[in-house]
């Protein structure tokens, strides 16, 4: 066994690691992202990134601590597609505050639990500056009236939030101080948003089944507008198909799928109802003579070959065959499968074929010759919603099929000729079917192919924030307003525990529990400020120092006047044209008409796991090799 | 051509404890373990170094495995502590520390290697004897009609993995859910031999560990597809159906053999052929679960899915034994007969548990039964197996309490308590027992000395923020106190024992581990007082660390002579 030791605990390695990991990834946080190379010199291959996620994947860290990194990165991606840079960044700033704890001599014991501390207040003050879902659907339509009075942002309460606002009414007087109010969630967008005078309601012509998204989705877009247009699109058709009642908005990522064309301009894409494919010129010509006919459809789980079987089963390898006379017209077992596969095809009317996997060259052409149109490589889940529409099972074995497992009523349409813009012609078809399977295709192109995944992960990005936003009933001020308010709160906490502290020490009241609580909290607080900094100075109008200056300047108002429950300071202003306004924005009064909001659930989860991690890390002392490897020798103490 | 290569002679080394490579190496493992022990422990990072997984660790039972040493000696006492772990699952870093202090002692002090093996273990004979005395005032006798000790002893073994990072309310809740596991397997009024009954862990990445629960009856993970779409159909009684053989097809191996068929001949569809009679038997019967450890084929999948039976397919040999034993039913090894009617077994009811994205099948039992699930979740994957670990070790050290209804005080206040006693014990009758053991008085006193390091050693280990571990000149109770502590403040009240029975006062005397003090007889604690040991070692996995841990340290400095293979 080989053992590498850290031996100098003031200098932790494994903390420099996240750190330096981090510090790769700080331009990526922020609205404006830029895109990075990364060159394999072994290879000569190259990658474009535009996202945390996607640098730290294609680095391929080997260290363990990089692997870890990397473990907990593509967790959160899997589950939350956005804010794996917010994570790694707090990650590496909070590996920085548990370094400065540990050359100030503070235990790795007090550091954990006073940062849990920490995490908590972050929590809570999540929960208490959410704001509902609902409230924020409905001030779209309410700003769109009181703009044009050009007075201040006074929302009257309309027939829906005065629901909300009056249930408000009750429980919180706005100007509370936002650590004594009850765990309960309020609206607090304004001071003005509690109505206590009634207004007129107003009178909506068509109250609409569903909320207005419009406000949310440019609060979410966080830079995004073009992918999040996509996923309000795809939002809004999945709502005219899915006429269900529900209580409250829903936004179901599993029926989409994406379609990703290299040839076509970036303004191309656009949301398409059903399932959209690219097939190849000898498929086209097929799709052509089939399209917008009613068909016959099967659906395959696994390869459509003679050779395939299902996983978990074992193929015999001792089998020998042996005959008395040489039978030379015997066929191979391949054209017999054929001959019975096509005939079966032939039989069962099936015009169309979905398979999860590859199938078999010699079947294609020979269905070819039959107008029966296969299509390769689709998603099992495209494959299981697309059967369950039409009432078809999908089997493993073409041989399986029967009356039972073929639906009918799919269509294939022409949804786009390609041949004039590639060598090789290739057409896009859509396959749908007459009832509403709800699935929905989103056609992302760039003429450029290194782009392609860039924008793919955007969308999905801007997808999965309107989903979680409609999940989680809330969403948090963005642009770094709940960071300074929890930048805000550690420092209360940190300066409070600094003032017990020394109290007690005046007193020798005892020993204090954790006597390092104020230091370690306002380390953490740090690595927040740090954040909001970035994401100033990375939104490309104001330079670190003057966004440093800025949020000084906030928090200074903000410690004079503590009646500021009610409005969360926006730090950044989206858009180029707003640029030279940032300054004046930030100032007093006026709140800005674009406001930014996050979500809830991703920003609370991507801090925790940027916080596990660093516990995890700041925890080892060692790491133990285990087999050989290459060893770089230099620190290795063998056993 | 062959080549013929002379073989190498083996290599005999003598007295391996005298190498000072050796020595060096005990050290660096000695340190490894270290480190790892206790509640505020530093964790290890295993890989192997080429992109394989990371596990983030302190637990003995992980650890160890991943410890090779180039050296015979190394692996030796590597393996008999390991066998330890497997027994009783803990305190493997308590035998490991133990003894390999011992043998550090040993060496340290010079005496000669038999007498401190003869007073070794004429000292694990008196800890042994003494601690189970009912009188032993390290020794706590757990209560089973109140939960109380059971959950603080479960607390202790969770609470002492940093690496599962839990909150103080999230410990408390795993504790809990592992006792109620705990007294779910133990079977109520059975008549007969009693088995206890198994809890089998599913873990959950990606949520709140709060969220962690218990269930009676088996969860079962299954893919999305093959859930109903109607509830009610099962509900009733059910008769299910448990393979243990494959049925996915496929010809079981032959071994080394060659079977030779006619070219004609499809094994695949015949065995297909065979697969169906036995779906259309199983139908005939009124089967309306179909379980197999490992894959079904998918044409019979469909054919049962058809005839409204649902399906289990790859549950995984883990599973294999709960499910038995929950259902009555029993394995069907092979597919060539139809199964006989006492093979099938019972469920209650069959209904889908969401956790989240997750969705788990459960299968409830007919009858009372003692299997039950434990659900963990945890945020991150690393935590996640840890935690797993971990809860796994709580519920074998509960089983252990019903062999031997009692615990021992943690917190390393049995450690220096035990220490205390044999100083104690042996200054009294210095010259019979040094004559009885064949040593002189000098040699019995350094060995005693050397012994009783080591206990307080095990006890000082637990501490790793660099504070200093102090014992009480009263009860002899192990204490920590904080690097940067005051004198003054020493006087004053300085809380409670590792233990938590025994809380500080003013008058209280200290005296630094590993420094010369006056002997005396460890008070034993009023046991009348309300206050409860919050931290409670296993009785059972402890006494054995200590046997296996004296052992293997008196094997160690046993050796003289190592012979290597070099072939």
């Amino acid at each position: 066994m080989l053992e590498s030791g850290i031996i100098n605990r003031r200098h932790h390695v494994g903390l420099q690691k996240v750190s330096a990991l981090a510090e790769m990834g700080h331009s990526f946080v922020g609205p404006y992202k830029k895109y990075k190379f990364i060159q394999d010199d072994t290879n000569g291959g190259s990658a474009l990134v535009c996202s945390c996620f996607r640098v730290i994947e294609s680095l391929e860290p080997t260290c363990a601590v990089g692997q870890i990194v990397l473990d907990t990165i593509q967790a959160h991606h899997e589950v939350y597609r956005t804010g794996s840079g917010c994570l790694l960044f707090l990650a590496g700033a909070w590996s920085r505050a548990a370094l400065d704890c540990l050359e100030r001599g503070i235990s790795v014991t007090h550091i954990i639990s006073a940062m849990s501390e920490g995490m908590d207040i972050c929590i809570d003050v999540c929960k208490k500056s959410s704001v509902p879902f609902e409230a924020l659907a409905d001030t779209g339509r309410c700003t769109a009236t009181s703009r044009g009075s050009g007075s201040q942002l006074v929302k009257k309460p309309t027939p829906e939030t005065s629901q909300v606002s009056g249930h408000m009414r009750g429980t919180a007087t706005v100007g509370h101080q936002t650590l004594n109010i009850s765990v309960q969630r309020k609206v607090k967008l304004s001071r003005h948003f509690y109505g206590t005078e009634v207004v007129s309601p107003v009178v909506l012509p068509d109250q609409p089944k569903f909320p207005d998204i419009s406000h949310i989705s440019t609060a979410l877009s966080h830079g995004c507008d073009n992918s999040m247009k996509l996923a309000v699109e795809v939002v809004q058709m999945q709502w005219k198909t899915d006429q269900q009642e529900m209580n409250y908005p829903t936004f179901d990522t599993t029926k989409v799928m994406t379609c990703v064309l290299p040839c076509l301009p970036e303004d191309c894409a656009c949301v398409v109802p059903g399932c959209v494919v690219l097939l190849s010129s000898e498929q086209a010509s097929i799709a052509h003579q089939i399209k917008e006919k009613p068909l016959k459809v099967a659906f395959i789980n696994g390869d459509l070959s003679h050779t395939y079987r299902h996983l978990g089963f074992k193929s015999l390898t001792g089998l020998q065959r042996v005959s008395q006379l040489s039978d030379l017209s015997h066929s191979s077992g391949e054209d017999e499968w054929l001959e019975k596969v096509v005939k079966l095809l032939l039989t069962l009317e099936v015009h169309l074929i979905l398979t999860a996997g590859f199938a078999h060259e010699k079947l294609i052409q020979s269905c070819l010759q039959h107008k029966i149109l296969i299509v390769e490589k689709v998603k099992l889940s495209v494959i299981r919603m697309i059967a369950k529409s039409v009432g078809a099972v999908p089997v493993t074995y073409a041989t399986q099929l029967s009356k039972h497992c073929v639906g009918t009523g799919v269509q294939v349409a022409i949804w786009r000729d390609l041949s004039s813009f590639e060598r090789t012609a290739s057409t896009v078809v859509n396959i749908s079917t007459g009832m509403n399977t709800g699935l929905v295709t989103v056609v992302i192109s760039s003429c450029l192919p290194g782009k392609l995944q860039g924008l793919e992960d955007q969308f999905w990005a801007c997808a999965h924030r309107l989903h979680h936003s409609m999940k989680d009933q809330a969403i948090l001020p963005g642009a770094g307003g709940t960071e300074i308010l929890c930048f805000h709160h550690l420092q209360r906490q940190a300066e409070y525990h600094s003032r017990r502290h020394t109290e007690a020490f005046r007193h020798n009241a005892g020993a204090v529990v954790n006597p390092y609580k104020s230091v370690v909290l306002g380390l953490m607080a740090g690595g927040l400020l740090d954040y909001i900094i970035t994401v100033m100075a990375n939104s490309g109008t104001i330079s670190a120092v003057t966004a440093k200056a800025v949020v000084s300047h906030q928090l200074q108002k903000f410690h004079k006047d503590q009646n500021i429950s009610g409005k969360f300071p926006q730090l950044i202003l989206e858009g180029e044209n707003e640029a030279s306004a940032t300054l004046s924005v930030m100032s007093s009064e006026e709140v800005p008409s674009i406001q930014i909001y996050d979500n809830v659930s991703v920003k609370q989860d991507a801090w925790r796991r940027a916080l596990d991690l660093v516990f995890l890390v700041l925890q080892t002392d060692a790491e133990i090799i285990t087999g050989g490897g290459s060893n770089d020798g230099a620190d290795l103490m063998l056993l | 051509m062959s080549r013929l290569v002379k073989k190498c002679p083996s290599v005999c080394t003598d007295l391996p404890l005298s190498n000072a490579d050796v020595c060096g190496k005990l050290r660096l493992m000695m340190e490894l373990l270290r480190s790892c022990y206790g509640p505020t422990a530093r964790l290890k990072q295993v890989h192997n170094n080429i992109g394989g997984l990371v596990v983030t660790t302190s637990t003995s039972s992980v650890l160890l495995p991943a410890i090779t040493s180039s050296h015979p000696l190394i692996n030796v006492m590597k393996s008999s502590l390991l066998s330890h772990v497997h027994r009783f699952s803990d305190c493997g870093l308590f035998a490991a520390i133990l003894c390999l202090s011992l043998v550090e002692q040993a060496k340290l002090s010079g005496v000669r290697e038999h007498a401190v093996i003869r007073v070794n273990n004429h000292l694990l004979a008196m800890c042994i004897s003494y601690l189970q005395q009912d009188g032993c005032s390290c020794k706590v006798s757990l209560d089973f009609c109140r939960s109380q000790n059971l959950i603080a002893l479960a607390r202790s073994v969770i609470s002492s993995k940093p690496a599962c990072v839990l909150t103080e309310l999230e410990s408390l809740h795993i504790s809990r859910l592992a006792v109620h596991a705990f007294l779910l397997t133990v079977p109520c009024s059975i008549p007969g031999t009693v088995s206890l009954g198994k809890i089998v862990t599913v873990t959950i990445k990606g949520h709140s560990v709060l969220e962690s629960a218990v269930f009676t009856g088996l969860l079962v993970d299954v893919p999305e597809d093959n859930f109903f779409d109607t509830k009610d159909s099962f509900s009733a009684p059910l008769l299910m159906v448990l393979f243990s053989a494959s049925l996915a097809g496929d010809l079981c191996e032959v071994g080394e053999g060659v079977i030779q068929a006619h070219p004609h001949l499809d094994t695949a569809s015949q065995i297909l052929d065979q697969l169906l009679e036995l779906g259309k038997q199983v139908v005939k019967d009124e089967v309306r679960v179909f379980v197999c450890q490992k894959v079904i084929h998918p044409v019979l999948q469909r054919f049962l899915r058809c005839h409204g039976v649902f399906v289990i397919e790859r549950l995984g040999v883990a599973l294999m034994e709960p499910l038995t034993q929950m259902t009555g039913a029993q394995p069907v090894a092979t597919l060539h007969s139809t199964p006989p009617a006492v093979a099938y077994g019972k469920i209650r009811h069959l209904s889908v548990k969401q956790f989240g994205p997750k969705k788990l099948l459960h299968l409830q039992p007919f009858e009372e039964s003692t299997v039950c699930t434990m659900v963990l979740c945890h945020r991150n994957e690393t935590m996640l197996n840890e935690l797993k670990v971990v809860s796994q070790k709580t519920e074998h050290v509960l089983r252990l309490t019903l062999r031997e209804p009692s615990a021992l005080l943690g917190g390393g206040c049995t450690e220096t308590h035990l220490a205390a006693y044999i100083r104690h014990k042996c200054k009294n009758e210095v010259s019979e027992t040094a004559t009885g053991l064949g040593c002189s008085q000098t040699e019995y006193l350094l060995a005693v000395e050397g012994f009783c390091h080591s206990l307080e050693f095990v006890a000082s280990s637990l501490e790793h923020d660099g504070g200093t571990s102090v014992s009480d000149l009263t009860h002899a109770h192990n204490w920590t106190f904080p690097p940067d502590i005051l004198e003054e403040q020493m006087d004053g009240s300085v809380g409670f024992c590792g233990c938590g029975v025994v809380g500080s006062s003013s008058s209280t005397k200290w005296t630094f581990l590993k420094t010369e003090h006056p002997g005396f007889s460890p008070v034993p604690v009023v046991r009348d007082t309300p206050v409860q040991p919050s931290v409670l070692d296993s009785f059972a996995a402890k006494l054995s660390a200590f046997q296996v841990a004296v052992e293997t340290a008196n094997l160690a400095l046993d050796v003289r002579y190592v012979i290597q293979d070099v072939n």
